[in-house]
């Protein structure tokens, strides 16, 4: 694995340089503070977790390995071809823009990482990865947040509540649109399961259901449109009650360009010279047990928005009045854990361990991917079912903290990733 | 199983917990012997917490400086009040070591239901609740329904403030006023004057007599509840038209504070009560005869709540917003025998219904309402101090249940098909995904849902639970879990 270079400091303070001097940016809502000290310019991290794990050979799918086709059965057949990376490895062909983006060399694929945690539970495994310990529970705060925390470097949550990742740092911001979360379709799917004995309250919700898809419940209130509900720490600016007593609701085909419209907002915020240096997205429906390959259907569907969301958020971050922010910046795409690298009865895959994760952005090293192949075969997997972990989320995120946003080794070691001396760093970032 | 035998631990700490409770994280908080749990709670209901909560008198000061239309600081401080006045009943609920107690208070105030959609009340709820009912919740029935029909709050929502005698010495005043001013217009017209505004409209008394609303009120949602009501739990009512203009010739009188201040305190004198109003000479209700004065109403309400249509009426009222829709006609009646034996003793009813091998079935029947679905979600994260933080209803006028907001006189429904509205549902299922995404992150909800429901816990939510995708989401479903949604 490679070796840190001493020189980077000297980019970064470039970086600085050019920013306080080139950076003319439009900020949008010039009225807005923002928690923490202005530092203009500098690093950004954006970071995305895909909750509810996804397939990460779906997403990667690893053609070239003999044990693929027979493990994956029909998940291995793509209506379109996969879009090709190497020799060994494409990309799902819902994902043309990431597609475009490694071929550019901004993106870097990692493939068998995940976290040191094998019991495929999504809350526990979830916890781990952005608590940053090695087990669950063990750390209560996040291991941003306290890579950050002592400095007036700011953060940002673009959903209502501080997420656990985090936690730890004081200067955190959150934002999030004024309307309700759509409960959409997979908790309403998940609901129904959980009245199959309560004839009335299922009743009542099929009854809901049938009229948010027939459109004869009111328009929602914010359709599209976003209104900033900007507040500092825990608090989110929806309020209810009075002004919106009718109560209503994005219909359930709105999560797309709610998200699509979350990643503009973020980049929004990212190119102000006083904007965070580290942002949290979340971008949750990732837990496939079933129809991976139906088109339109969840998975591709999610893969989809994934692809759509990174290309807004690049979008923004290159637009004329980003400056160079895209050169400043690192977006990780995480996922808690990956999924069984056999198809499963329901046209799906199971929690499983090893996935993959991918990073992009302008100070990225891409076009590559980065993995230590275990290979798909029985005898090669994790427990006989599981893609191996060979890569440590954790070396990735310390990489990042220290190659990237800056912090100290030692801060690293002690506070932010505790018992991570021994990861070795990889060679992601362009030097 | 007899009255006298324990119900099974594990299940009744759950039962203590959420269906005579409004929720806990933790049934260890309930310990062994969930009945001790709950009778060491019967009492008056604690003080509600929040600064500066007004007492009647500041309320109605506000309510008067916020009247002129260009009064707009006023207005501002009389919106703050109720908002304030929102907050304590949600939060001081929702953080109580005492939740039956709390339960039971929001079941009274329910039952003798003063409500702020109407511009005589504003701002006056607050205080009704902690004057009339929180205090009076475990003494005598008497002494509850005598502070809550008699509280001026009560008084205006159900316009008794405006209800003169038709022989009242005020509407005899203002008859011979009336008079003489049509006369003068007769006298101006007929000498051919041009230009006065003085025609017979205006020279009407506004007030010529009895407004029945809260007559009518109290012998059909305070006590006999409504004629031909009860059913399977015997006859209510048993009160005819003439016993409802009785009992408002009886109440006229009862105003409220008078504008210049309380009447002289000699004896006999009521501070709400003005004379003036009052229609004069004695009234028969029910068949008995009242003297004239304020006396009157006093006797004619400790009347009302010894009798035993009155004690059918809220026994089932009670059984129905603990138990079930349908609560066990047996239960009613000896709920009901009680109190008629122990003269209206409020602890004798609810020791009753604590014993009772009824209330201690284990399967969940009664949903909650919308306040009872916020309240114990907020107990169940723990939030309950920030509960209406950001807005001072949490979230409930979308739920449908706006506090102090109660559509009627007859308070909010405590059946569930009034709540199961397939929208009513789905706005659940928002503020639920809501909740969820603020705290889901930090909580486990399947550790939460087993320390809180315990044996209530189906297998079958539990595998929900575990299937989660993520934290919110699990907890979203565990708010939404029938076994949460019930109690």
């Amino acid at each position: 694995m490679p070796q840190h270079t001493a020189h980077r400091i000297d980019r970064r303070a470039w970086l600085r340089a050019a920013s306080a001097t080139g950076m003319g940016a439009l900020a949008p809502w010039a009225g807005l503070s923002l928690a923490g000290a202005a530092t203009p310019g500098g690093p950004r991290l954006v970071l995305m977790i895909l909750r509810g794990g996804m397939d990460g050979l779906s997403a990667v799918p690893a053609l070239g390995d003999p044990a693929f086709a027979d493990a994956r059965g029909a998940l291995g057949r793509f209506a379109s071809p996969a879009l090709p990376l190497d020799g060994l490895f494409a990309l799902h062909p819902a994902l043309p823009s990431l597609h475009t983006m490694y071929g550019q060399g901004e993106l870097a694929v990692l493939h068998a990482t995940g976290l040191p945690y094998r019991e495929r539970s999504h809350f526990d495994a979830q916890q781990v990865l952005e608590s940053g310990g090695d087990k669950p529970f063990a750390l209560d705060t996040g291991w941003l947040g306290r890579a950050l925390a002592g400095s007036t470097r700011k953060a940002m949550a673009f959903q209502p509540a501080v997420p656990l990742v985090l936690r730890g740092h004081t200067e955190v911001d959150t934002w999030a649109p004024s309307a309700r979360p759509d409960p959409g379709a997979d908790l309403v799917a998940r609901l129904e399961r959980l009245y199959i004995d309560d004839v009335p309250l299922a009743s009542a919700l099929a009854r809901a259901r049938e009229l948010r898809d027939n459109g004869t419940m009111p328009a929602p209130t914010v359709a599209g449109g976003m209104a900033p509900g900007m507040v500092t720490g825990q608090a989110n600016g929806q309020t209810n009650g009075q002004t919106n007593a009718a109560g209503s609701v994005a219909p359930l085909a709105a999560p797309r360009q709610a998200a699509l419209n979350l990643a503009r907002q973020a980049a929004a915020f990212l190119i102000r010279p006083d904007g965070p240096q580290a942002a949290v997205l979340d971008l949750g429906g990732w837990d496939s047990h079933a129809n991976q390959v139906a088109d339109p259907g969840p998975l591709v569907n999610n893969l989809r928005l994934l692809d759509a969301s990174l290309a807004a958020l690049r979008e923004g971050l290159t637009a004329p009045a980003a400056g160079d922010t895209w050169r400043r910046t690192v977006v990780l795409v995480v996922t808690e854990f990956g999924r069984t690298v056999a198809i499963n009865g329901t046209q799906g895959t199971d929690h499983g361990s090893g996935g993959a994760a991918l990073v992009l952005g302008g100070a990225v090293r891409g076009g590559r991917i980065v993995t230590d192949w275990p290979g798909l075969a029985p005898a090669q997997r994790f427990e006989g079912r599981d893609l191996r972990i060979t890569t440590d989320l954790r070396a990735v995120f310390k990489t990042v903290l220290i190659e990237h946003l800056g912090v100290s080794p030692a801060q690293v070691a002690q506070a932010a990733l505790p018992g991570s001396e021994h990861l070795p760093r990889l060679d992601l970032l362009r030097s | 199983m007899s009255p006298l035998t324990q119900p099974d631990p594990a299940a009744a700490a759950a039962i203590a917990a959420h269906r005579f409770g409004l929720g806990e994280p933790d049934l260890a908080l309930v310990g062994e012997d969930a009945r001790a749990w709950l009778r060491a709670q019967i009492g008056p209901a604690d003080p509600q917490r929040g600064t500066g909560l007004p007492g009647l008198a500041e309320a109605l000061a506000r309510q008067t400086a916020a009247r002129p239309a260009d009064a707009r600081d006023a207005k501002d401080a009389l919106r703050a009040q109720v908002q304030a006045d929102m907050r304590a009943r949600l939060v001081t609920a929702a953080t109580s070591t005492r939740p039956f107690a709390e339960r039971l208070a929001l079941f009274w105030c329910n039952h003798f239901t003063v409500s702020l959609g109407k511009a005589s009340t504003q701002g006056l709820v607050g205080a009704y609740e902690r004057e009339a009912i929180r205090p009076h919740i475990a003494g005598r029935l008497v002494d509850l329904l005598t502070a809550a029909v008699t509280h001026p709050a009560m008084l205006r929502y159900l316009d008794n403030h405006l209800s003169a005698g038709p022989q009242s010495t005020l509407v005899q005043r203002l008859g011979r006023r009336s008079a003489m001013a049509a006369a003068a217009a007769a006298a101006a017209a007929s000498s051919g004057a041009a230009g006065t505004d003085a025609g017979p409209a205006s020279t009407a008394p506004r007030l010529t007599g009895l407004n029945e609303n809260l007559a009518r009120e109290v012998l059909e949602l305070h006590t006999l509840g409504v004629a031909g009501g009860g059913g399977l739990y015997g006859p209510w009512g048993g009160y005819s038209q003439a016993d409802v203009s009785a009992l408002a010739a009886v109440l006229t009188g009862w105003r409220g504070p008078r504008p210049g201040g309380p009447a002289d305190a000699t004896a006999g004198t009521e501070p709400d009560f003005d004379p003036a109003w009052h229609q004069p000479g004695p009234k028969t209700v029910l068949g008995r005869r009242y003297d004239a004065g304020p006396l009157a109403l006093r006797a004619v309400l400790a009347d009302l709540a010894r009798h035993p249509a009155t004690h059918r009426h809220i026994a089932t009222k009670l059984a129905r917003h603990l138990l079930a829709d349908q609560p066990p006609p047996a239960l009613v009646a000896r709920m009901a025998q009680r109190l008629t034996d122990t003269d209206g003793n409020l602890p004798a009813l609810y020791q009753t219904l604590i014993d009772a091998p009824e209330a201690w079935a284990s399967a969940p029947a009664k949903l909650k309402t919308p306040e009872e679905f916020v309240l114990s979600s907020a107990r169940l994260l723990r939030v309950g101090e920030q509960l209406a933080r950001r807005a001072p209803d949490a979230g409930l006028a979308a739920l449908g249940q706006r506090p102090h907001y109660a559509t009627s006189p007859a308070g909010w429904s405590d059946l569930a098909s009034d709540w199961l509205g397939p929208e009513a549902v789905w706005q659940r299922v928002e503020w639920a995904a809501q909740a969820a995404s603020r705290q889901g992150a930090q909580v486990d909800a399947r550790a939460l849902a087993q320390a809180s429901l315990g044996v209530l816990l189906s297998n079958a939510t539990r595998q929900q639970l575990e299937r989660a995708a993520d934290g919110p989401q699990a907890l979203t479903l565990l708010l939404m879990a029938p076994e949460f949604q019930r109690r």
